[in-house]
């Protein structure tokens, strides 16, 4: 169990944030700047807040209040920084070992043995970090903050300074890596597919202060704000008026359609008619109503609405389009209303390089509104 | 020829070296890591023994420990004579080259990646451990060459030496005063001896350094 609530104020930039975890992976997500690695920083102690509390597995870290502020070497705390932090001076070996300087010489090399056989190091043992590939050093960082036996792992952006290519394979190496390990984690990333994939609970920061922790579906699903929604990265966040709302269904005023949504029953959010209001549109849940199937009636097709495509981009499986309302007036998003993507196969078959005006429809349950 | 300058000249430069480093890496390392009140203030401190005369230094070092300024007096009190005797000249090589051991030491612990001492303290080092075995590992180099110029500077220290220790053969005159008072005499032959040793062991010295800075991790 990982509890922070900590506010540390620097000129121009105040750290204000709280959030629990279980013991299971956590994810800090957000831009640069939002203060992620200083809360790593104040969990391993190498940086003291202002005010509040730390506490890790029962173990007050940190307790303002109480004047209670564990030195980090008193923490036990697994950190892989950034850029991996490798001492260039010391081989494989003895960076994994520098923590355990502490034990016996035989139980020092048994433990050190133990985790280079476990990341697969055991063949690079005696070179040294310099002639290491990045993915061998993330994993001889990984290995060195292991062997000390961490009551919680912090890993800021751990895979930031690799390829690309190599970057997936070793984003899901990690994930088997740390879900295989039992050890609480933290790790640090501002890509929302890597926080997905690596971590079980979300914790979306912005600007100093965390504006949502969530599962990891629930925030991709349900995001708590026009904030998250946008740090995120998620196309198509729409703005539009309350026409009516109920617990079940909102109904939307946006370029002149009326859309109907879905309110979710959890939420129970029930904005007054007249009120602003934000919602988005997944690109791949828009669909294209095919010509040769006759008209679209009101029992298949929802929100029913007639565009044009002013744009497209190809990214390999699927095609991005862009697509302009005929309704009159400024379009939503610059020279575009709506961001559409479409498998290449339907690309293919719909030959939609060549027809450019489309009926489009989304289903009510895939208006996703944004509470204010 | 005698000798006894030369002598005296590695002995005094010697133990200079060894307290510059002494009292010159905690300060490198306070100016390299710290940020307090008065650190612009002790920067300017440390560089003035470069910039000022030398005889200016020793003619303030020399109130500071004649018989009758403050240190002095307690020294002899407690039965020790400092102004000019060989310790003096200790004092006056160890003034005029601190600086070199304290700017070169600074300058290799701020190229120190920050991130390194962090994580060792993360992993469970004390900050005595984190110095010896993270910080002086990868800033030796810059400690060492400080060490040696410091060394060059001791050895060739002539003006405040002058001063504080007095040029008294045989007790206190050290190679530079000894090449000095020679040429004073038309005894070039031993003034070119005693330069050409200098000349020596200076540039044994400097070579070895380059040398040492071209290793690397």
């Amino acid at each position: 169990m990982v509890s922070v609530a900590i506010t540390k104020r620097y000129p121009g930039f105040t750290l204000d944030v709280r959030w629990e975890a279980d013991r299971s992976v956590v994810g800090l997500f957000g831009p640069s700047g939002a203060g992620k690695t200083l809360t790593l920083q104040c969990l391993a102690g190498l940086v003291t807040p202002d005010a509040g509390t730390i506490v890790v597995d029962g173990r007050v870290f940190f307790d303002a209040a109480a004047g209670v502020n564990l030195p980090p070497q008193r923490r036990r705390i697994g950190y892989v920084f950034q850029g991996y932090a490798l001492f260039p001076h010391l081989s494989v070996e003895d960076n994994v070992a520098f923590g355990l300087h502490g034990l016996p010489r035989a139980e020092r090399r048994r433990r050190t043995g133990d985790v280079l056989e476990r990341l697969g190091l055991a063949a690079l043992a005696r070179r040294f970090p310099r002639g290491l590939s990045g993915g061998q050093r993330q994993r001889v960082a990984l290995g060195r903050a292991l062997a000390i036996d961490p009551a919680l792992l912090l890993l800021d952006e751990p895979l930031s300074a690799l390829d690309a290519p190599l970057r997936r394979a070793l984003r899901d190496e990690l994930r088997e890596t740390l879900s295989g390990l039992g050890t609480a984690a933290v790790v640090v990333t501002h890509d929302v597919t890597e926080a997905y994939r690596l971590a079980d609970r979300i914790v979306v920061y912005e600007d100093g202060r965390v504006i949502q922790s969530a599962p990891r579906a629930q925030l991709l699903w349900q995001p708590a704000s026009e904030a998250v929604a946008r740090i995120m990265g998620l196309a198509n966040v729409l703005h539009g008026t309350v026409l009516k709302s109920t617990p079940e269904r909102i109904q939307i005023g946006w370029r002149g359609q009326t859309l109907e949504a879905v309110n979710s029953p959890t939420r129970s959010y029930l904005p007054a008619p007249g009120s602003p209001i934000a919602f988005f549109v997944r690109p791949e849940y828009v669909r294209l109503i095919r010509k040769d199937r006759g008209a679209p009636d009101a029992a298949h097709h929802m929100n029913v609405m007639a565009a044009r495509i002013v744009g497209e981009a190809d990214f390999g499986t699927v095609w991005a389009l862009r697509l302009r309302l005929d309704a009159p007036g400024e379009p939503a998003q610059g020279d575009f209303d709506l961001e559409v993507e479409v498998p290449h196969l339907v690309y293919e078959i719909l030959e939609i390089e060549r027809d450019r005006r489309w009926q489009l429809s989304i289903h009510r349950g895939s208006i996703h509104v944004l509470p204010a | 020829m005698d000798l006894f300058p030369l002598a005296l000249s590695l002995r005094v430069a010697l133990i200079a070296t060894a307290l510059t480093l002494l009292l010159g890496i905690p300060v490198a390392l306070l100016l390299a890591r710290r940020r307090f009140p008065g650190r612009n203030l002790l920067e300017a401190v440390v560089v003035l023994p470069l910039v000022l005369p030398p005889t200016v230094l020793g003619y303030y070092l020399l109130l500071l420990i004649g018989r009758r300024g403050p240190v002095g007096a307690a020294l002899a009190a407690a039965g020790l004579e400092l102004a000019f005797t060989w310790r003096a000249a200790v004092l006056a090589a160890a003034v005029g080259s601190i600086a070199l051991v304290i700017k070169s030491a600074q300058a290799g612990f701020e190229s120190v990646d920050h991130q390194l001492e962090q994580a060792a303290r993360t992993l469970g080092r004390s900050e005595w451990s984190v110095f010896w075995s993270v910080t002086l590992p990868l800033a030796w180099r810059a400690v060492l060459a400080g060490a040696v110029l410091a060394f060059c500077r001791a050895l060739g220290e002539f003006g405040i030496t002058l001063m504080v220790a007095g040029n008294i053969p045989g007790r206190t005159q050290t190679l530079p005063l000894a090449i000095y008072d020679r040429v004073q005499a038309y005894q070039m032959d031993e003034a070119n001896a005693l330069a050409l040793i200098a000349l020596g062991v200076v540039v044994v010295l400097v070579f070895g350094l380059s040398r040492l800075a071209r290793l690397r991790y």
